[in-house]
């Protein structure tokens, strides 16, 4: 264990948690991933509505190309030009978050007018104020892992043998992935349908019924970007920062060669904790709101 | 090449590994979309992004151990234990939403008593929903899953690297042989299931016929192939 590779995956770990936050904000702000099935069904039972309605892919796969195709132009840059390792990750960055723009507005435009027999109209202004946003966002996320990437392929020995858009792959696939699991409860389950009992989750009677007036005015998508930065996006980040840190910090501290069993029983560990305190969220859920009133089944709670 | 007992050897490596994949998908507790507006139990995505994610976060350990060791044991156990680890953390940031945000108690609508702890289900069970969040039973099985899906990622990348020896080509391989063993199980369960508790879990054996036929033609084809030029 070196000092200088701690320092490293602790810059990775940091890096990773801004990338989840920026990736679920994102998601949130374009409405993208599984609670854009409601925005979706919102004009279809007579709500139309201001929210952004990106669906590109999910998030996954959108995330895995945004953050390879930051990696690829990075790579050429480094391999084929010698450009410094943070202008490459930045240029590269910056073209995935243009391909996201193009992206994001032709699937706005194309979801929206498709939906005109339901009344849904196509807002201008939502387009122009909210898609920088969400090109702003995915230069972040697609900065931070392509990051990530070059840190684990040229400077945290032992070096990673994949080149980075393949890192880049893998990783943005992750990061979509636990955004899609952990910040889209947040969106979906809370901020889309906060007028129904509270403590419960989405009786299917209710689909397509979301919100659609804000504190001041009608809700846009900002407005949900607003509220999802506070728990969903920082959630997010903390489960890809606790992924990213965990897995590099077990292999740094113990070398890899001569203490690998020890570097294996360190990750178990720390699966047997989440375990653990999983658990103890069950508990302390079921403590603290109880069974639902109006249950009239033969078992007792 | 030269086709010798080596790779046959090879060739059973990439079937168990795939296999792996294909049956470890059926313990990972996805509810799909509905599970994101807590209508269903489970992890509120996709399997195949979900097992992809994991799975991938082993491969990605398992690399970088074998590009400093050919122990086989240490590479096949670090990419099991990478992808523990992240569809653990997922899993684990996914109940604080659940718990604190939605401020739902977690429940399983398959079964009336969670098999790990005993605690009843039903009557947690929210009105017009089936279940919500990711009871005990469910993680231990996401678990399970996730060690499954890195042992099988590992398994497949271990042989690709032996016979080619570039690890950027054996990576993509390795990945897409992934998708196709996640998306063949994802059929199988038709998108959602809760974990080795939900009745979908019995289906399996269809998931492992049909991992077997594709994963073994995509193995003879990829001990078949060599890098055209080094990355």
């Amino acid at each position: 264990m070196d000092a200088f590779g701690m320092g490293l995956v602790a810059a990775m770990g940091a890096l990773a948690t801004v990338a989840g936050a920026s990736e679920d904000i994102d998601s949130d702000i374009g409405s993208q991933s599984n609670p854009n099935s409601q925005v979706q069904l919102a004009a279809q039972v007579g709500n139309p509505h201001r929210i952004y309605n990106k669906a590109i892919a999910g998030e996954p796969p959108s995330n895995a190309l945004w953050c390879t195709t930051a990696a690829i132009m990075a790579y050429v840059l480094i391999e084929g030009y010698h450009m410094p390792l943070l202008f490459a990750v930045a240029a590269g960055a910056s073209l995935a978050a243009l391909f996201d723009g193009v992206m994001s507005t032709s699937a706005y435009f194309g979801r929206s007018a498709s939906q005109a027999r339901f009344n849904q109209w196509i807002y201008l202004d939502i387009v122009r104020y909210t898609t920088p946003s969400i090109m702003a966002h995915v230069w972040i996320t697609s900065f931070c892992i392509c990051l990530i990437a070059v840190i684990q392929v040229y400077i945290l020995t032992p070096h990673h043998p994949f080149p980075i858009p393949v890192i880049g792959l893998v990783w943005g696939l992750t990061v979509g992935a636990i955004g899609s699991s952990v910040g889209d409860i947040h969106y979906g389950g809370e901020r889309e349908f906060q007028w129904r009992l509270f403590g419960q989750g989405l009786n299917t009677m209710l689909s397509g019924q979301i919100v659609r007036k804000a504190e001041a005015g009608l809700r846009n998508s900002i407005d949900n970007a607003w509220f999802c930065a506070k728990f969903g996006g920082p959630c997010t980040g903390l489960a890809f920062g606790l992924t990213v840190f965990l897995d590099n910090w077990r292999t740094t501290v113990f070398d890899p060669v001569t203490q690998a069993g020890a570097a294996i029983a360190m990750g178990l560990f720390f699966v047997i904790v989440m375990n653990l305190y999983n658990h103890y969220c069950e508990v302390s859920a079921r403590r603290k709101y109880g069974p639902y009133p109006g249950y009239k089944g033969d078992i007792p709670a | 090449m030269t086709f010798d007992i080596n790779t046959i050897i090879y060739i059973l490596e990439i079937i168990v590994g795939g296999l792996l994949v294909g049956v470890g998908v059926h313990f990972v507790p996805v509810g799909g979309a509905p599970a994101a507006m807590a209508q269903a139990t489970g992890i509120g995505t996709g399997t195949v992004q979900l097992a992809a994610g994991s799975g991938l976060t082993g491969l990605l350990s398992a690399g970088l151990m074998m590009s400093v060791t050919d122990n086989l044991w240490a590479i096949l156990a670090t990419g099991a234990v990478g992808a523990m680890i992240m569809i653990d953390a997922t899993m684990l940031a996914g109940s604080w939403i659940y718990a604190y945000a939605v401020g739902a108690p977690f429940a399983s609508a398959k079964v009336n008593y969670d098999p790990i702890t005993g605690f009843s289900q039903p009557p947690y069970v929210a009105p017009g929903t089936v279940g919500q969040g990711i009871p005990t039973v469910c993680f231990v099985s996401g678990t399970i899953g996730a060690a499954m899906g890195g042992l099988g990622g590992a398994m497949i990348y271990y042989p690709l690297v032996q016979i080619n020896g570039n690890p950027a080509m054996s990576a993509i391989f390795a990945i897409g042989i992934f998708f196709v063993d996640a998306v063949l199980a994802s059929w199988n369960i038709q998108g959602t299931i809760e974990g080795f508790h939900d009745p979908k879990f019995k289906k399996w054996p269809n998931a492992f016929k049909s991992c077997l036929v594709a994963t073994a033609i995509l193995a003879v084809v990829a001990v078949l192939i060599t890098p055209i030029g080094g990355v």
